[in-house]
């Protein structure tokens, strides 16, 4: 039986999501403004994982393919985001004090709670790129190349993006 | 900002636990929403047969695939192509079914092909149209291209049948091996001619290895009359060759319902 030759058989999209349901939830819990939007989001990306599921070569790998799909949604959630936020800044209600933890979370931190949440605005102030790349290698600890894949860009790029994004935190 | 700070952003910030809660909560919601847009599954995999190693699948509703085996490169692109229509899940036994079934056809147990087939992986309604037209030819019988468009009301179109030829998902149970050219020589075949030989031996035809024609012997049978004829009976020189099916013998063409010419008298 040439049953080698089935192992281009991709794997099954249930097992994908086995394999990768965790960590995809982590990095959009970490990323997005609330819970609702992580968990939208976090849906959202499989449905599109799904229906692209058959364009994906079976040579390609399964985990760049779907933190990209994760990261442009989140990055298109970001742009309409802020066009409501304009809305709602109108009527005197600040986005920006939502975040991704309830109050219980911010309680189990104890006082690094001010830190974490300090350090979230200034990573959120950096530059698209840079904000991208370093949230894949820190929250997911992807490697570079994988970065390299979901952003379009080089490996060395990736890199250089992750080291700039760092070296500004360290400087503010 | 110190080190120890920019650690703290890999650091635990999303709890396990809640973690665990939210994925718990999501999955019936993204179930739910995804069941919408579900492919149908097949089973698929490689049954071996007389005609060598083939890549077959099987839907709910029939028989979707049967390749020849092909080359690494094809296969994946076969595969791509059955993915975007349905979900494929390795079964070797259920495949291996239609490798048994093929294995009596060519040993000449003619009803042994029980699969139903399914068409959704023909691309257009035309390529259906004609494969069903093709199922007609019984066995025993072959059609020129050119008749076969006839039928299928394209009688221009003998390089379109061509076409739907070549993109047939399913060989052996859908019979494009019995499209011949219209001068009776054999023509090409997507398994190679070697197996169109072998399969058209099995249904009765008098072929050997090189050959490159149908064997003389062969009957006309004429669709619209319902006579049959020997090949040289002065009436198939001037007959439309559109409605004309070639039968192995006599016996076949009594048994596709028509009746021996009066003046050539075959069997």
């Amino acid at each position: 039986m040439p049953a080698t030759k089935l192992r281009l058989l991709p794997l099954p999209f249930d097992e994908i999501m086995r394999r990768h349901e965790r960590e995809l939830l982590r990095y959009l819990l970490r990323v997005t403004a609330n819970r609702e939007d992580a968990l939208d989001l976090f849906q959202e990306t499989w449905l599109r994982a799904y229906r692209a599921y058959p364009r994906l070569r079976p040579k390609s790998r399964v985990r760049p393919w779907l933190y990209a799909i994760a990261v442009n949604l989140s990055r298109n959630r970001a742009r309409d985001g802020a066009r409501w936020a304009r809305v709602f800044a109108a009527h005197g209600k600040d986005p920006s004090m939502t975040d991704g933890m309830d109050g219980s979370d911010r309680r189990s931190c104890g006082n690094d709670g001010y830190a974490t949440v300090r350090l979230r605005e200034l990573v959120s102030a950096l530059p698209r790129r840079q904000r991208e790349a370093l949230r894949l290698r820190h929250i997911s600890g992807l490697d570079y190349d994988e970065i390299a894949e979901i952003m379009h860009c080089s490996e060395e790029n990736a890199r250089a993006n992750v080291f700039q994004a760092v070296k500004k935190l360290k400087s503010m | 900002m110190p080190n120890g700070r920019v650690a703290k952003f890999d650091s635990d910030q999303v709890n396990e636990e809640i973690l665990d809660k939210l994925l718990h909560r999501s999955r019936p919601r993204i179930n739910e929403a995804l069941r919408s847009i579900r492919r149908p599954e097949a089973a698929l995999g490689i049954a071996k047969s007389p005609l060598g190693d083939l890549l077959v699948a099987l839907g709910r509703g029939g028989l979707l695939l049967v390749h020849y085996l092909p080359s690494d490169k094809e296969l994946a692109a076969l595969i791509t192509r059955l993915r975007s229509f349905f979900d494929p899940v390795e079964d070797r036994q259920a495949v291996q079914t239609v490798g048994a079934e093929v294995k009596e056809y060519l040993a000449g147990e003619g009803a042994s092909l029980r699969q139903k087939v399914d068409l959704s992986l023909v691309a257009t309604a035309f390529q259906k149209r004609v494969l069903h037209k093709l199922q007609e030819v019984p066995r025993g019988a072959v059609v020129s291209y050119q008749a076969l468009g006839a039928l299928a009301g394209a009688p221009k179109g003998a390089r379109a049948i061509g076409n739907a030829m070549h993109n047939n998902p399913v060989p052996i149970y859908v019979p494009c091996h019995r499209v011949i050219a219209a001068d009776g020589r054999l023509g090409g075949y997507g398994g190679g001619r070697a197996r169109k030989l072998q399969l058209l031996r099995s249904e009765g035809f008098a072929l050997g290895k090189a050959d490159e024609k149908l064997p003389d012997g062969v009957i006309w049978g004429h669709k619209g009359t319902r006579i049959f004829c020997r090949t040289n009976c002065h009436t198939t020189a001037r007959v439309d060759r559109t409605k004309i099916m070639f039968f192995a013998d006599p016996g076949e063409a009594k048994q596709a319902g028509l009746r021996p010419c009066k003046i050539c008298r075959p069997s």
